[in-house]
């Protein structure tokens, strides 16, 4: 009955990037019909003439029922029962401002985006609560590199949100016969997940650089996922929720793509390049470099030990060489694993 | 007096009682599958009986407990009999009836009439018997309303219960509350409300004519099986639907330790959702439940002493229901209000903000206000899949919001007075002093240990005068007249002399140039309402979370 409910319902997608593109072109498999809103004039234009988004996906046909505005009244003005929030965080609070008289409250929001708000660290989920006159609200994160699943490629996420409805919208629009949803109910989880993973993204591209194998691309992603635990579990995350699609799912695929900005950042600082030139070379936003900035920060303030996140830190600051921040990382000094953690080990020894 | 308002449809009360419990008793029924019915019947005659052990007769509750013997008595050889000979659905039918009899209440508008008539002269006459040695001149009276302040919405709130349905959901710290609480709302000029109140308070005989026939009707939480709940929640929900105004203590029991609550019981305050969709989907004309909480200050808790051993002692799971303490005796009733009118002292009620079932806040008209104050239209946050109906899942979850959004306007709603700003100060004074200390060892601290000079404690107090002042400009709380003011001896000395007035230790005394605690306990109780704000100086202010504890035990 609720797959019946969303074939005949209108979707609305916020945000033409690759991301938001892929993401009209799943559900329109799913429902009556996607309404795509886009910033630029053209590139709607091209995208309801060509059927594709050259910027972004070029080798991928948009089907026949989406279709792109750049009015955002257009979008809504039949009524749309879900809306999926495709925007970089930067664009949240205030575009969710400016679209907030538009929603009607019974609406289901999903978000896609992954990062935090600067300044506030507030998550996408807490603001878009803050702005928009409804409360069914959700994320959708995993290991979803979007040109991939453009070429329809297999894969999958997770869809959390606190309300049940949230996560059955998620799963049935979003469900095709090569991509699959999964449910959660770890909002906090699955959003921190989503941001700090970049951070790490960075280290990976740097230890391509320095040409290491695959034990030192492990060691990375273990201990960095053990780090994101403990940060998650500090701002009221549950510890499983790492393990799942949204953690070291989405963790393994972004730190092993040579494609993602993060990761072309960290192979280029590691190569001794000042960080101004990468980025404005790359023209676009690398989110992990604003996220290692924050977080660490944040993290020696509440004593979250977070020791890659702040050699990342330091190698962006281009204070410290790489072989020096490696240097500090390997030595500092050993801990327990973690099944042992907080000392837990000792204490069966010693019974 | 005459003009008792009317719009209440609690007056007529008596007119459709019949009506009431019938269709809670049919609905409770409604709402079990047949094939489960003998299941729920053989789990409730379990805790029935069990229940039925535990409890030792009075001389009140007697007959009631033998009628309910009988009853149980039969259900159990009539679920032993094939059901072709007994009727499961029947059986069912007279347990359910049995129980919607017990938890209505009547109401008489003469009783009411009469009691608020009574009530108030009662208070003044108090008032004027204890202010005999006062420095008042003959034949001036001191009315009862100036020591009882009544600040906040009063006419938003006064409004509301014209447009709609209101749940009022107040902080519970004594069983004065219920009276007290009664009273305001006369005082306010609001119709009468229906409240639910603990079954042992009907055993008294005079109690228990007046309550009943004032609005209340009786909650048992001795009765912990699942038919009982479910009338109870249906119960609730009639009487919303029939637009009678309403009182929860959304805690479920008076708060233990002193603090303001930070832990809801979620399960009554949902079913204000639940009558909002029934009444919209039946297209009442005023269909909307309105929250209002509401918060009591006082310098004394009259059960203080037993709540916080209680809370200490972490009896609480087991001795959830406590009987016997100082509120069940009339004299001690009494003495209360005899000291609090000796005293001089006050009383703070304030209404809060009106939320929606939500936790929105609402506006004069009754409109639910969203974010940058754009509308919110209720009935869309109800409807799932293109219809508005009640859906377990998503209902839940916007209730943990509501009471989530309670306990956050509870602290905010809190009004500081002169006497927990004291308790608050020495507690964390002698913190500072003994850093190391967990909660228990401070508690059993020697007399000397807990004897501060005085001059330390006016320094302490200075500072945390300060940060009090800054945190109500932040809105935080709400502080009282008394705490605006440069001069810290005056407030401090009103506050000494307020502190737990009524208990027979004095909470802090001052002798000479110290002042000491002779009930580390108490001082622990007072203490504890200002917790939950990161006040103190070892909290790590960003960690807190109302009810959260550092790791010595002591409520941040």
């Amino acid at each position: 009955m609720r797959k019946e409910f969303w074939s005949k319902s209108s979707v609305a997608v916020i945000g033409g990037g690759s991301w938001g593109t892929v993401l009209a072109k799943l559900a329109a498999q799913n429902c009556e019909q996607v309404r795509l809103w886009v910033r630029d004039e053209d590139q709607a234009r091209a995208m309801n003439s060509t059927r594709s988004n050259p910027t972004y996906v070029k080798e991928m046909t948009i089907p026949e029922n989406v279709r792109t505005f750049t009015d955002i009244e257009r979008v809504f003005d039949q009524g749309v029962q879900a809306i999926i929030w495709a925007l970089p965080a930067s664009a949240c609070r205030e575009t969710a401002r400016r679209f907030a008289p538009l929603f009607h409250g019974d609406e289901m929001v999903l978000h896609a985006t992954k990062g935090v708000e600067e300044g506030s660290m507030k998550r996408i989920s807490v603001i878009l609560a803050e702005e928009l006159p409804l409360a069914r609200i959700g994320v959708l994160s995993g290991p979803n590199l979007a040109t991939e699943i453009a070429r329809d490629e297999p894969a999958a996420t997770v869809v959390a949100s606190d309300f049940l409805e949230v996560v059955e919208a998620g799963m049935s629009l979003f469900n095709t016969p090569r991509f699959r949803v999964y449910a959660g109910d770890d909002v906090i989880g699955v959003e921190w997940a989503g941001t700090l993973k970049n951070i790490y993204a960075i280290a990976a591209g740097a230890l391509d650089a320095l040409e290491f194998g695959w034990n030192a691309r492990a060691l990375l992603l273990t201990r960095g996922l053990a780090e994101m635990v403990r940060f998650g579990v500090a701002m009221g995350a549950k510890e499983s929720t790492f393990l799942g699609l949204g953690g070291a799912g989405d963790l393994f695929a972004t730190c092993s793509s040579p494609l993602s900005r993060n990761y072309r950042v960290g192979q280029r600082l590691a190569r001794g390049e000042a960080l101004d030139p990468i980025l404005s070379e790359l023209g676009a936003v690398a989110e992990g470099v604003r996220t290692a900035q924050i977080i660490s920060a944040f993290a020696v303030e509440r004593k979250i030990p977070m020791p890659i996140t702040q050699g990342v830190f330091e190698l962006i600051r281009g204070t410290t060489p790489v072989n020096d921040v490696l240097r500090m990382l390997m030595q500092r000094p050993v801990g327990y694993d973690a099944s042992a953690e907080l000392g837990e080990f000792a204490s069966r020894r010693r019974t | 007096m005459e003009d008792l308002p009317t719009h209440s449809p609690l007056v007529h009360f008596n007119e459709i009682r019949p009506r009431v419990v019938d269709e809670v008793v049919r609905r409770t029924l409604s709402e079990v599958p047949p094939e489960k019915v003998e299941s729920e019947l053989t789990a409730a005659l379990y805790l029935e009986r069990l229940r039925l052990q535990r409890e030792r007769p009075s001389l009140f509750t007697f007959r009631r407990l033998n009628r309910d013997r009988k009853l149980w008595r039969e259900i159990q050889s009539d679920l032993l009999k094939p059901s072709a000979l007994a009727d499961r659905q029947g059986m069912f039918k007279n347990v359910a009836a049995r129980y919607a009899e017990e938890i209505a209440g009547h109401f008489d508008s003469k009783i009411y009439r009469y009691a608020t008539k009574i009530l108030p002269y009662g208070f003044n006459w108090l008032l004027n018997a204890a202010s005999v040695k006062s420095i008042l001149p003959w034949g001036m009276t001191e009315d009862v309303r100036n020591r009882l302040k009544v600040e906040g919405e009063i006419a938003h709130l006064r409004k509301l219960t014209q447009i709609g349905t209101v749940l009022l959901v107040p902080t519970h710290q004594s069983n004065i509350d219920s009276i007290l609480i009664g009273y305001v709302i006369y005082l306010m000029g609001l119709p009468p409300f229906a409240y639910g109140a603990g079954l042992n308070l009907f055993s008294n005989p005079l109690l228990s004519f007046l309550m009943s026939n004032l609005g209340a009707y009786t909650v048992d939480r001795q009765k912990g099986n699942r038919i009982y709940k479910a009338l109870l929640k249906n119960y609730s929900v009639k009487i919303l639907r029939e637009g009678i105004h309403s009182i929860f203590f959304p805690a479920g029991g008076r708060v233990r330790n002193g603090a303001i609550e930070s832990k809801l019981k979620l399960g009554l305050l949902g079913t204000a959702l639940e009558a909002q969709i029934e009444n919209l989907r039946a297209g009442k004309t005023s269909p909307k439940v309105f929250i209002v909480p509401m918060t009591t200050s006082y310098h004394f808790v009259l059960e203080a002493s037993t709540l916080i051993d209680d809370h200490l002692a972490e009896a609480g799971k087991h001795r959830f229901i406590i009987t016997d303490d100082e509120s069940s005796k009339f004299s001690k009733v009494v003495h209360f209000f005899w000291k609090l009118f000796k005293s001089q002292s006050g009383m703070t009620v304030r209404v809060g903000k009106p939320l929606d079932i939500f936790g929105n806040f609402v506006n004069e008209e009754g409109n639910s206000i969203g974010p940058n104050g754009t509308m919110i239209a209720p009935e869309k946050w109800l409807s799932s899949y293109g219809e508005l109906k009640t859906s377990p899942s998503r209902d839940n979850e916007y209730t943990r919001m509501l009471g989530a959004r309670i306990v956050e306007r509870y602290h905010a709603e809190n009004t500081v007075l002169t006497s927990h700003l004291v308790a608050f100060t020495f507690f964390e004074s002698l913190r500072n002093r003994y850093p190391d200390y967990d909660l228990y060892r401070l508690l059993r601290m020697s007399l000397a240990q807990r004897t501060l000079p005085m001059d330390e404690f006016l320094k302490e107090a200075e500072g945390m005068h300060r940060r009090i002042l800054e945190a109500a400009d932040q809105q935080l709380f709400h502080i009282t007249p008394e705490l605006r003011t440069v001069d810290v001896k005056s407030w401090v000395k009103d506050g000494i002399r307020n502190l737990g007035l009524f208990h027979g230790n004095a909470v802090l005394k001052r002798e000479g140039n110290v002042l000491y605690s002779e009930d580390m306990n108490l001082l622990y109780y007072y203490r504890n309402r200002l917790a939950g704000y990161g006040l103190s100086r070892l909290a790590d202010p960003k960690r807190r979370v109302p009810g959260a504890q550092d790791e010595k035990g002591f409520l941040i």
